[in-house]
C-alpha cells in the first residue's frame, strides 16, 4: 500500500513537471471517457423519460396519422379518399370494439396577441374526448360545452406556459386573446403536463373546439383533421385496437388489400419501441466512437510511457541498484500510466458534465450526470491505464541496472 | 594498528574461481578468468587496473548487478552466486552500499529523500526512514543540506549525499566505483577522508575501484586487475591517511 502511495507521489510529480505533455497524452482518453459518460447519461435519462412520458401522453393511446402521398403520376382530387376526417373518427367510435374514446386533433403554430404580450404558441383544435384520451385536466374555469362546439364559439383553454407568456401572472380566465383577426375568450386553464417524449412543452398551447379552429384559425376543406387519437379499453387491448382502427379506416378510404394505406396507426407502445431503437442505435454509435477514442488514447499513453521508460533508464538503474525489485519498478510505471488515464478520465468527466449541463439547462433535455456514469468513467479510465500501462511497465522492470548505470 | 588486527576479522567477500564470459558478436570475451579474492571486514581495498582490464566486471559481480559464469561468490557468509533478479535486488538492498562516479542521485529529489530511498525498498516506515536518513547525512556533514536537491549542491556535496545513501542501510560492504572521478583534487581528498573515516573509525568494509595511483595509496590493500586476472594483490605498507584533525 505504501509502495503504491510512494509510486503515486512520483507519478504526480512527473505529471506536474510536464503538464502540456501529460494533457496532450490524455486527450484521447478525455474524448473517450466523455463519450462514455454522455452515452450512459443519455441512456439513463431517456429510459426514465420514455417511461415517465408514457403516462403524460395518456395511457393506451393509439394514434392515427395522415400520410399525404405526393407520389409522381397519380394525383388525387383534394378532399377525396386521402386525409383523415371527422367521419373517420366517428366510424371508429361507432365500430371499433376495443376502443374506449376517440378524439380528433388539428393544430398549427400562430402568433397570439393580448393587451399584455405577443407570442407564438401552438393552437390546437379538438373535441371534448381529447381530455380523457390524453389525460389533460382542467385547472381553473370550465370546459367548452357541446353547444359551443357545434356553434363554433370563439372560446379557448390555455396551458400554463402560454398563459404566463401571454398574461404574465394574471388570471387569464375571462380575458380575451386574439389570433389573427379574431378575438377568443379564455374560459379555463389546463393542469401542467410537462414535456412530451418528443421534447416539446405540452403546456405551451391554446386549445379550442375543432369547429372553431377550422372556422377561424385555419379554414380547412371538408372536415379534415391532422390526427385521430383513440384510447384502447385496456393496455393489453392496444394491439387489437390498432388492428380494428386500421381495418375500419381502410374500408372507408377504399384501400384494396395489400395496397399501402394513406394513413398510419401507431400505439403508444410502438412509439416507445421506435424511440428505444433510435436510442440504441445512437448509443452504439457513440460507444463505437468512445471505444476508438479510448483505444487511440490508450496507445498514446502507452507510447509516452515507453518514451518515459527510455528517458528514465538511469533512474530505474539507480533504484534497482539500491534494492528496488523488478516488480517495484513495474508497479511505479503502472501507477504512472493509471495516473495519466485517471487524469484523462477526470477531464473527460468534466467535459461530459459541462455538455450535459448545456443540454439540460440550455436545451432543456432531461439529462443528468448519474452515479452509474461516474463509476463507469472512473472504472474505464483505470482499466485503460492498466491495459496500456502493462507493456511499458514490463519493459521498465526488465531494465538491466548495470547497463542503465553505465549510460551517462 | 587497526590494520594489524584485520587478519583475524571474518571474510565479507569470498570469490572462488569466478569467471565471467560475454558473447560479443561471433567471439566469446573472457572478462574475468578464474578470480579468487577474499576481503575481510574493515579492509579498504583499492581495485586498480587499466580500462578493459576487467575491473568494472569485477565491480558489477561484487555489487550483485551481474552473475558470474562460473565460480562462487559469498557475501557476508551468504552464497549469492546464482540468485534471481528479485533476490539480487534484496542482496543489494541489505548487504551492499553503492557510491558511483556520477553520484547517481535522483534529480529534483531532496538530499534527504535520496538517502531514504534504499529504506523505502526495504519497506521501512516513514518516521524511522527520516530519522535514519538524517543520521546518515549528519555522518557526512550535510545535515544542514537535507532539503536541497542535487542541482543545488556542489559535486562534492552530491557525492557525500551518495555516501550517506550507501551508509543508511548499514551494509556489510561498501562499493565505490571511481568515487572521485568527477571531482577536483581538493574535493576528492574530502571524499576520501570521509571514506577513510568510515573504514578506520567505524570498521566498515570498502572496495574502491580507481585508476589513479594516489587514490589507491589511501587503501590498506591494493588489488591490480589485468587481462581478466588478478595481477597483484598486496597490503599497502604506507597508507596515505588524508583524514584531517578537524571534524
Amino acid at each position: 500500500m505504501s509502495a503504491i502511495l510512494s509510486a503515486l507521489r512520483v507519478a504526480l510529480v512527473a505529471l506536474v513537471r510536464s503538464p502540456l505533455r501529460s494533457l496532450l497524452t490524455v486527450l484521447g482518453i478525455l474524448v473517450g471517457i466523455a463519450a462514455v459518460v454522455v452515452v450512459t447519461s443519455l441512456g439513463e435519462g431517456a429510459s426514465s423519460r420514455i417511461g415517465g412520458s408514457i403516462e403524460s401522453l395518456g395511457s393506451n393511446v393509439v394514434y392515427v396519422f395522415d400520410t399525404p402521398r405526393a407520389r409522381s403520376g397519380v394525383k388525387r382530387a383534394r378532399g377525396s379518399a386521402a386525409g383523415l376526417t371527422d367521419a373517420d373518427a366517428e366510424a371508429v367510435r361507432r365500430d371499433a370494439l376495443d376502443v374506449a374514446n376517440v378524439s380528433v386533433f388539428t393544430s398549427n403554430t400562430s402568433q397570439v396577441t393580448t393587451s399584455f404580450a405577443n407570442a407564438k404558441t401552438q393552437i390546437v383544435g379538438t373535441d371534448l374526448f381529447y381530455f380523457p384520451v390524453r389525460g389533460f385536466e382542467l385547472a381553473t374555469g370550465r370546459l367548452w360545452t357541446s353547444t359551443e362546439e357545434r356553434a363554433k364559439a370563439r372560446v379557448c383553454l390555455i396551458g400554463p406556459t402560454a398563459s404566463t407568456n401571454l398574461f404574465g401572472n394574471a388570471d387569464p380566465v375571462g380575458r380575451t386573446l386574439r389570433i389573427g383577426k379574431h378575438p377568443y375568450t379564455v374560459i379555463g386553464t389546463l393542469v401542467s403536463k410537462g414535456q412530451s417524449p418528443f421534447g416539446d412543452d405540452q403546456d405551451d398551447r391554446i386549445m379550442m373546439p375543432v369547429g372553431t379552429w377550422r372556422g377561424h384559425v385555419q379554414p380547412t376543406l371538408g372536415n379534415r383533421v391532422h390526427m385521430i387519437m383513440a384510447s384502447a379499453t385496456g393496455f393489453e387491448r392496444a394491439d387489437q385496437a390498432v388492428a380494428e382502427i386500421e381495418s375500419i379506416i381502410r374500408q372507408r378510404h377504399r384501400i384494396r388489400d395489400g395496397a399501402d394505406a394513406d394513413f398510419v396507426v401507431r400505439s403508444q407502445e410502438q412509439f416507445r419501441t421506435t424511440q428505444e431503437r433510435i436510442l440504441k442505435v445512437l448509443s452504439v454509435l457513440l460507444l463505437s466512437v468512445a471505444a476508438v477514442a479510448l483505444f487511440v488514447g490508450g496507445v498514446g499513453v502507452m507510447n509516452i510511457m515507453l518514451v518515459t521508460v527510455t528517458e528514465r533508464r538511469r533512474e530505474i538503474g539507480i533504484r534497482m541498484a539500491l534494492g528496488a525489485q523488478p516488480r517495484d519498478i513495474a508497479l511505479q510505471f503502472l501507477v504512472e500510466a493509471v495516473t495519466l488515464t485517471a487524469l484523462g478520465g477526470a477531464l473527460g468527466l468534466f467535459v461530459a458534465g459541462s455538455l450535459i449541463a448545456v443540454a439540460r439547462f440550455g436545451l432543456g433535455w432531461s439529462l443528468r450526470l448519474g452515479p452509474a456514469a461516474i463509476v463507469l468513467a472512473v472504472g474505464t479510465s483505470l482499466f485503460v491505464g492498466l491495459v496500456f500501462g502493462f507493456l511499458p511497465a514490463r519493459r521498465a522492470a526488465h531494465v538491466e541496472p548495470m547497463e542503465a548505470l553505465r549510460h551517462e | 594498528m587497526a590494520i594489524a588486527s584485520v587478519q583475524e576479522e571474518p571474510f565479507i567477500v569470498e570469490l572462488e574461481g569466478v569467471a565471467k564470459e560475454y558473447v560479443s558478436g561471433p567471439e566469446i570475451v573472457h572478462a574475468l578468468i578464474d578470480v579468487d579474492l577474499g576481503i575481510r571486514q574493515g579492509e579498504l581495498v583499492a581495485i586498480v587496473g587499466a580500462s578493459g582490464s576487467g575491473k568494472s566486471t569485477l565491480m558489477n559481480l561484487l555489487g550483485c548487478l551481474d552473475r558470474p559464469t562460473r565460480g562462487t561468490y559469498r557475501l557476508a557468509g551468504v552464497d549469492v552466486t546464482s540468485r534471481s533478479s528479485d533476490e539480487r535486488a534484496l542482496v543489494r538492498n541489505r548487504l551492499i552500499g553503492f557510491v558511483f562516479q556520477g553520484f547517481n542521485l535522483l534529480a529534483r529529489t531532496t538530499a534527504l529523500e535520496n538517502v531514504e530511498l534504499p529504506l523505502v525498498y526495504r519497506g521501512i516506515g516513514r518516521r524511522e526512514r527520516r530519522q535514519r536518513a538524517e543520521r546518515a547525512l549528519e555522518q557526512v556533514g550535510l545535515a544542514d543540506r537535507a532539503g536541497h536537491t542535487p542541482s543545488q549542491l556542489s559535486g562534492g556535496q552530491q557525492q557525500r549525499v551518495a555516501i550517506a545513501r550507501a551508509l543508511v542501510t548499514e551494509p556489510p560492504l561498501l562499493l565505490a566505483d571511481e568515487p572521485t572521478g568527477n571531482l577536483d583534487t581538493r574535493t576528492s581528498t574530502e571524499i576520501l577522508a570521509i571514506l577513510q573515516r568510515l573504514v578506520f573509525e567505524l570498521g566498515i568494509t570498502l572496495a574502491l575501484v580507481t585508476h589513479e595511483p594516489d587514490i589507491a595509496e589511501c587503501a590498506t590493500r591494493i588489488v591490480t586487475v589485468k587481462d581478466g586476472r588478478i595481477d597483484s594483490d598486496f597490503r599497502n605498507p604506507r597508507v596515505r591517511d588524508v583524514r584531517t584533525k578537524e571534524a
